[in-house]
C-alpha cells in the first residue's frame, strides 16, 4: 500500500522559520526534513509551543519558511506566487480545524456543498449528500449548526473536507473540543475513510492515543522532527 | 463559484447577520443618512423658500427688480432692448374687508404677461389675468372674512368680485408681509381703489426672464446702475432680507443635516470595522476552501448591494412619509407655491448612501481578502482589520464632496467639519474630565467607588467620542425647543398688558382731523405722529460710500427708507442720552434727533450734518440729540425726529396706536367703513401669524432633529458595543472575586449614569450659548438662562445612556463561560 519508493505526496526540505522578537531572532526549528507518501498517515506531535501548528502552517503553504521548500504534488511550494498556492490548495489540501469553522447560517449539507461550489463542481449537491451519508448524518442534512451537538459538527466538517477528494488532508486536533467518547468515535470515522479513499493525512495533535493511530509519528521537539516508534502498532 | 451562488450566499450571510448588533447598527445608519438626504433634497426647496431662498419657480421670473418707488420706465425699455420679458406688479399691504369683517392682507396687482416662470393656479381656471373688477382670493382671506367665490370683497374704495380662489402662484414678494393672505387684481383696477398714497408701503417689481445669456448680461449691466431704492433678485441672489430669525433656523438646519451625515458615516465605519473583525475567520475559511481573494471582495460587496437595496427603498419610503408630513407643517405657510420634487431627486439619497457605503465599506472588505488562512490554526482573538489608508481618505473626500454639495460651497463645508470636529473633541476633553471629577468625588462615598473610577479611566477612549456626540445632540435639541419657548412667549411677556395693540398707518394730511374726532368720540387714547419717507444719502457732505466704511454700509438704515417724524415732545419711551432737545428748525437749517443704535452703528456724531432723501426732494439737517428707544414698548418710535416744520415740504402721513380691549368689536369695523384706505395693523393678529409661521418651521425643523438624535443613538449604541467584550469579562472577573451580579449592574448603571449626566450639563450649556446671540439679535431681549433645562438636560442624558447601557449590555451566557471564553482565546 505505501511504497516508499514512490514520489512522496508532500515533502519537506531544510525548512526553517525564524520570528523576530524583543530578544532578537527566535528560531523555532531549522532545518526539517520531511517526505510523507501516498495514503500515510502521520501525526505530528509535541508540547505546547513547540511549532506544530506553525509546521502545519508551512506545509500547507500558508506561510512562507525562513529557509527551506515545501514541495506537494511534485510543485515547490516556494516557486509559487499566493495565487497558484491558493489554487494548489484548492485542488489538493483539505482541513479539518478543531473549532469546526461551519459557517452558522448554512445548513449541514449547504456547508458541505460549498467548497464544491466554490471549485464549480457540477453535481455538488449529490456528492455532498452523499458525503453527510458517509458520516452517518444523512438524517441531519437540514439542520444548522447551532442545532448540532459538538461531534456531528466536526463530522460535517470531515465530510466537507473529503468532499473535495483531496489529496493530502491536514487535521489540527480534530479532537480537541469534543469529549473523549465523542473525540474516539470521530476519529474512527476520520481513519475508516482515509483508508478507504488512500487520502494522506498529516494530523496536528498532542493526544498520544490518537497519534498511535497513524501509521507514523513524528514528535516536534526542540525545533527537531524526530520518529517516535508506535509503541501500540510495534506490540 | 459562479455570481448567482456568490449572491446567494451573501444572502445567507446578510440574513444572519441580523442577529449582530453591528450589523443592525450599520443598516439603521444607512437608513437615516438615506432618509435624510432624500428628504433634504426633495423637500429642500420647500424649506429653503420658507426660509427665503429662491428659485426660478417661485420667484416668478429669472431676475426681479424691486422697488420701494415707481420703477423708472427707461428699466423697463432697457430690459426690452436686451431680448428679455418683462412684467410688472405691484403689491402692497392693505386691509382686505368684506362681509363686516377684515383682515389685513396682501395686494398683488399684475398685467400680461404673468407670470414669466412658473404657474398660477386657480379654481375654478381663470385666464392668465383677473377681469377688471373682480380678484382672486388665497383660501385664507375666504375663511378669515366668511366669504365664497362670487361674493363681493372691499379694496379701498372699490369694490371687487371674487371670481376665483387663489391655490398657488409664484412670485408672492418677500419678508413677513408676503405671509399675509393674499389677493390678486388687475393692474387697471388699482387706481380706483385709491390705496396707493403717500406713505403706503407699495413694493414695484418688474419680473423678467429670457435666454441665460441674455440674463447673465443684464444682470451685469443693470446691477451697478442700480439706485438706493432699487434691489435685483437673482436666483443666486444672497440678497437676504428675512430676519435673522429665518436666517438662524436656516442655519441650523444645515448645521443638524451635516452632523446627522458625519454621524452616520462614524456609526457606519465603526460597525463595518467590527463586523468585519468579526468576520475575518469566515473569510480565512472562504479562501482555504479556495475561494479567490477578488470573489471574496464580491462576495462581501453583494452583501452590502443587499443590505443598500433594503435600505434604499425603505430610506426613500420614510423620506417619503417625512416630505408629506414637512409638506403637512409648511402648506399653510407657503400657500402650496410649490413645484413638484424631480424624479432625480428621490434618487440623491440613496446614491448618496451608496457611496458612503461603498467608499467606507470597502477598505475592510479588502482588508478581509488579504486575511491569512492561518488565522483558522489560531486560537487567538484575530488581528484588528488594517483599513486601507487610501480609500479611507476617499471616502472621507467623498463624504466632504457631499456637504459641500449640499452647503454649495465647499469652503463652508471644510469649516463647518473643521469647527464641528473641534469642538467636539473639545468637549471630549473636557466631558471625560467632569465624568472623572465627579467619579472621583463620588468613590470614598461607594463601595464600588474605585472600581467606577478605573472604569471611567478605562472607557475614557469612547466616552471622548460618546460625549461630545450626545452632548451636542441634545443641546441642538434643546436649542429647538428652547428658542420656540422663547419666541413664542418670551416675547409676548415682554408687553405691558395694556400697551398698544392697534396700529393705523396710510392716514392721509386730510383724514388726520376727521380721524382724530372718530378716536375722540369712541373714547379712545391715541396720539397721530407725522411720518415721512426718506433715505439717508449722505453726511457732512459726502455721499453714503465716501462718508460710510463698508460695514456700515452694509447696515438696513442705509438700504432702505427710513422714516422720520417731528415732534417737541419727548416720548416716554424715549430717553436724550447727549445734546439738546428739542429740535430746532430756522433760517441757518434745521436740526436732528438720532435714535442711538443707528448712530452707534454708523458713528454719528452731535454736530454731524446728515443729507436725506424724500422722492426726489432733499433734506439737510444737523444731529443735535442722540435719544435712547425702547423699540419693544410697541408704540410708533422713529430713528429720526425733526422740529416741526423742517419737513412741510415733504409729503407726510400719518400713523397712531392704540390700545383696544379684546371685547370692543365695534370700532375697528366702523373705522375702516369711514376711512376704508387706511392700513390697520392688529398686533394680536400679527403677532399669531408670526407664531404660527415660527412654530412651523421649528416642526419642520424638528423633524430633522429627530433623525439627528436617531443617529446619534445609534452611533452611541455603536460606541458602547465596542467595549462590551471588555465589560463583561471586567464584570465575570469581579463575580468570580467576590462581587455580586447586582454590584456589576450598579457599577454600569453608575458610569452609563455619570456620562449622561455629563453630557446633559454639557448640552445645556452649549444650549444657552447658542441661544445668547438669537436673543441679543432676534429677540432683542437680555440673556436668559433656562433653570428647567439645566435640570431636565442632565436627567435626560442620564436616563438616555441608562437606556441605552441596558440595550448593548446583555449578559446571556454564565458567569463562568464568561471566564472560559476569554481564556481560550
Amino acid at each position: 500500500m505505501i511504497s516508499p519508493e514512490s514520489e512522496p505526496v508532500i515533502q519537506a526540505l531544510g525548512l526553517s522559520k525564524q520570528f523576530d522578537s524583543h530578544n532578537g531572532s527566535l528560531s523555532l526549528f531549522s532545518e526539517l526534513g520531511l517526505a510523507i507518501h501516498q495514503g500515510e498517515s502521520v501525526a505530528i506531535v509535541g508540547p505546547s509551543g513547540s511549532g506544530k501548528s506553525t509546521l502545519l502552517s508551512l506545509l500547507a503553504g500558508l506561510d512562507n519558511p525562513s529557509t527551506g521548500d515545501v514541495i506537494i504534488a511534485g510543485q515547490s511550494l516556494t516557486q509559487l506566487d499566493d495565487i497558484a498556492r491558493a489554487r494548489l490548495r484548492s485542488e489538493h489540501l483539505s482541513f479539518i480545524f478543531q473549532s469546526f469553522h461551519l459557517l452558522p447560517e448554512l445548513s449541514a449539507l449547504e456547508n458541505v456543498i460549498l467548497p464544491l461550489e466554490i471549485r464549480g463542481q457540477q453535481n455538488a449537491a449529490a456528492q455532498a449528500c452523499h458525503w453527510l451519508d458517509r458520516v452517518g448524518l444523512a438524517d441531519r442534512q437540514h439542520h444548522y449548526p447551532t442545532t448540532l451537538s459538538g461531534g456531528e459538527q466536526q463530522r460535517v466538517a470531515i465530510a466537507r473536507a473529503f468532499a473535495t477528494e483531496p489529496t493530502l488532508l491536514f487535521a489540527d486536533e480534530p479532537t480537541g473540543n469534543l469529549d473523549d467518547q465523542t473525540g474516539e468515535s470521530i476519529i474512527n470515522q476520520l481513519f475508516s475513510l482515509n483508508q478507504q479513499r488512500q487520502t494522506t493525512l498529516v494530523l496536528i495533535t498532542h493526544d498520544n492515543s490518537l497519534a498511535a493511530r497513524c501509521d507514523r509519528t513524528l514528535e516536534l521537539h526542540n525545533g527537531q522532527l524526530q520518529p517516535r516508534l508506535n509503541e501500540e502498532r510495534s506490540q | 463559484m459562479t455570481l448567482r451562488q456568490l449572491n446567494r450566499l451573501a444572502l445567507r450571510q446578510s440574513r444572519a447577520s441580523w442577529r449582530r448588533l453591528e450589523w443592525r447598527a450599520l443598516a439603521a445608519a444607512l437608513l437615516i443618512a438615506i432618509s435624510l438626504s432624500t428628504l433634504l433634497a426633495v423637500t429642500g426647496d420647500r424649506l429653503e423658500q420658507s426660509l427665503g431662498q429662491q428659485s426660478a419657480a417661485l420667484l416668478g421670473g429669472d431676475l426681479v427688480l424691486s422697488s420701494s418707488r415707481p420703477l423708472n420706465p427707461q428699466r423697463r425699455q432697457a430690459a426690452t432692448d436686451a431680448g428679455l420679458n418683462s412684467s410688472a406688479v405691484i403689491q402692497l399691504s392693505s386691509m382686505l374687508s368684506g362681509n363686516e369683517k377684515f383682515v389685513l392682507g396682501s395686494i398683488k396687482a399684475i398685467s400680461a404677461p404673468y407670470p414669466l416662470r412658473g404657474t398660477v393656479i386657480t379654481t375654478p381656471s381663470q385666464p392668465s389675468l383677473p377681469v377688471p373688477g373682480t380678484l382672486w382670493a388665497e383660501q385664507s382671506v375666504l375663511q378669515r372674512l366668511g366669504l365664497a367665490v362670487g361674493d363681493s370683497l372691499s379694496l379701498g374704495y372699490q369694490r371687487f368680485t371674487i371670481s376665483a380662489e387663489l391655490i398657488s402662484s409664484p412670485d408672492r414678494g418677500r419678508g413677513f408681509g408676503s405671509f399675509n393672505p393674499l389677493v390678486m387684481i388687475n393692474t387697471a383696477d388699482l387706481a380706483a381703489t385709491k390705496l396707493i398714497s403717500p406713505g403706503a408701503r407699495v413694493n414695484y417689481r418688474l419680473l423678467l426672464a429670457g435666454p441665460v445669456d441674455s440674463v447673465d448680461r443684464f444682470y451685469r449691466q443693470l446691477k451697478p446702475q442700480l439706485s438706493n431704492a432699487e434691489r435685483l433678485l437673482s436666483l443666486n441672489s444672497d440678497d437676504n432680507m428675512q430676519g435673522n430669525l429665518q436666517q438662524n433656523l436656516s442655519r441650523y438646519l444645515r448645521l443638524s443635516a451635516v452632523m446627522t451625515l458625519l454621524l452616520c458615516a462614524l456609526t457606519i465605519l465603526l460597525s463595518l470595522r467590527r463586523y468585519s473583525h468579526a468576520n475575518l475567520n469566515r473569510a480565512a475559511l472562504l479562501l482555504n476552501m479556495g475561494l479567490q481573494p477578488r470573489q471574496l471582495v464580491q462576495l462581501f460587496s453583494l452583501q452590502l448591494l443587499q443590505l443598500w437595496s433594503v435600505c434604499a427603498v425603505l430610506g426613500s419610503l420614510a423620506a417619503v412619509l417625512l416630505n408629506s408630513l414637512v409638506n403637512l407643517l409648511l402648506t399653510p405657510l407657503l400657500n402650496g407655491a410649490l413645484p413638484p420634487a424631480t424624479s432625480l431627486s428621490w434618487l440623491q439619497g440613496p446614491l448618496m448612501g451608496l457611496i458612503l457605503l461603498i467608499t467606507l465599506g470597502l477598505p475592510p472588505i479588502l482588508a478581509m481578502s488579504r486575511v491569512s488562512v492561518m488565522q483558522l490554526l489560531r486560537q487567538s482573538e484575530p488581528a484588528t482589520v488594517n483599513m486601507g489608508r487610501g480609500l479611507m481618505g476617499l471616502a472621507l473626500l467623498s463624504l466632504l464632496g457631499w456637504i459641500s454639495y449640499y452647503l454649495d460651497s465647499l469652503t463652508l463645508a471644510l469649516l463647518l467639519t473643521t469647527v464641528l470636529v473641534g469642538v467636539s473633541w473639545l468637549l471630549g476633553l473636557l466631558g471625560q474630565w467632569l465624568t472623572r471629577l465627579l467619579g472621583q468625588q463620588l468613590a470614598p462615598r461607594l463601595r464600588l467607588g474605585r472600581l467606577l473610577v478605573l472604569r471611567i479611566q478605562q472607557q475614557r477612549r469612547w466616552q471622548r467620542l460618546q460625549i461630545p456626540v450626545m452632548s451636542l445632540l441634545l443641546a441642538l435639541m434643546a436649542l429647538l425647543w428652547l428658542a420656540r419657548g422663547d419666541l413664542l412667549n418670551r416675547w409676548a411677556e415682554q408687553l405691558p398688558a395694556t400697551a398698544a395693540n392697534h396700529f393705523v398707518i396710510n392716514i392721509q394730511p386730510w383724514e388726520k382731523q376727521l380721524l382724530a374726532e372718530f378716536m375722540h368720540n369712541q373714547g379712545v387714547d391715541s396720539h397721530l405722529y407725522p411720518m415721512v419717507r426718506a433715505r439717508l444719502v449722505g453726511k457732512n457732505g459726502q455721499p453714503v460710500d465716501a462718508a460710510f466704511n463698508a460695514e456700515q454700509q452694509k447696515d438696513n438704515s442705509l438700504n432702505r427708507e427710513l422714516n422720520l417724524t417731528w415732534s417737541t415732545q419727548l416720548a416716554r419711551d424715549n430717553q436724550l442720552l447727549s445734546g439738546t432737545w428739542p429740535p430746532i428748525s430756522n433760517e441757518q437749517g434745521h436740526s436732528v434727533s438720532v435714535e442711538s443704535g443707528l448712530a452707534e452703528r454708523l458713528g454719528l456724531k452731535l454736530g454731524d450734518r446728515l443729507s436725506f432723501n424724500a422722492g426726489s426732494q432733499p433734506v439737510e439737517a444737523r444731529i443735535d440729540s442722540i435719544r435712547q428707544v425702547k423699540w419693544d414698548s410697541f408704540q410708533p418710535n422713529f430713528f429720526m425726529i425733526f422740529a416741526p416744520g423742517a419737513l412741510d415740504a415733504l409729503p407726510a402721513s400719518y400713523i397712531t396706536a392704540f390700545y383696544l380691549p379684546r371685547e370692543n368689536s365695534r370700532l375697528v369695523p366702523a373705522l375702516l367703513e369711514q376711512f376704508p384706505t387706511l392700513t390697520l395693523i392688529a398686533i394680536d393678529q400679527l403677532l399669531a401669524q408670526a407664531r404660527q409661521l415660527i412654530a412651523h418651521l421649528i416642526d419642520a425643523s424638528s423633524l430633522i432633529m429627530l433623525l439627528s438624535l436617531l443617529a446619534g443613538t445609534v452611533l452611541v449604541i455603536t460606541l458602547m458595543s465596542q467595549e462590551r467584550g471588555q465589560r463583561r469579562y471586567e464584570n465575570a472577573l469581579l463575580q468570580a472575586l467576590g462581587a455580586t451580579a447586582n454590584d456589576c449592574q450598579r457599577l454600569d448603571r453608575l458610569e452609563f449614569g455619570l456620562t449622561g449626566l455629563v453630557c446633559g450639563a454639557l448640552a445645556a450649556l452649549l444650549a444657552e450659548l447658542a441661544l445668547w446671540p438669537i436673543h441679543q439679535q432676534a429677540l432683542k431681549i437680555e440673556m436668559v438662562i433656562h433653570p428647567w433645562s439645566w435640570l431636565l438636560l442632565p436627567l435626560t442624558g442620564m436616563v438616555l445612556f441608562s437606556l441605552l447601557g441596558s440595550l448593548s449590555r446583555r449578559y446571556p451566557t454564565s458567569l463562568w463561560e464568561q471566564l472560559k471564553a476569554r481564556q481560550g482565546r
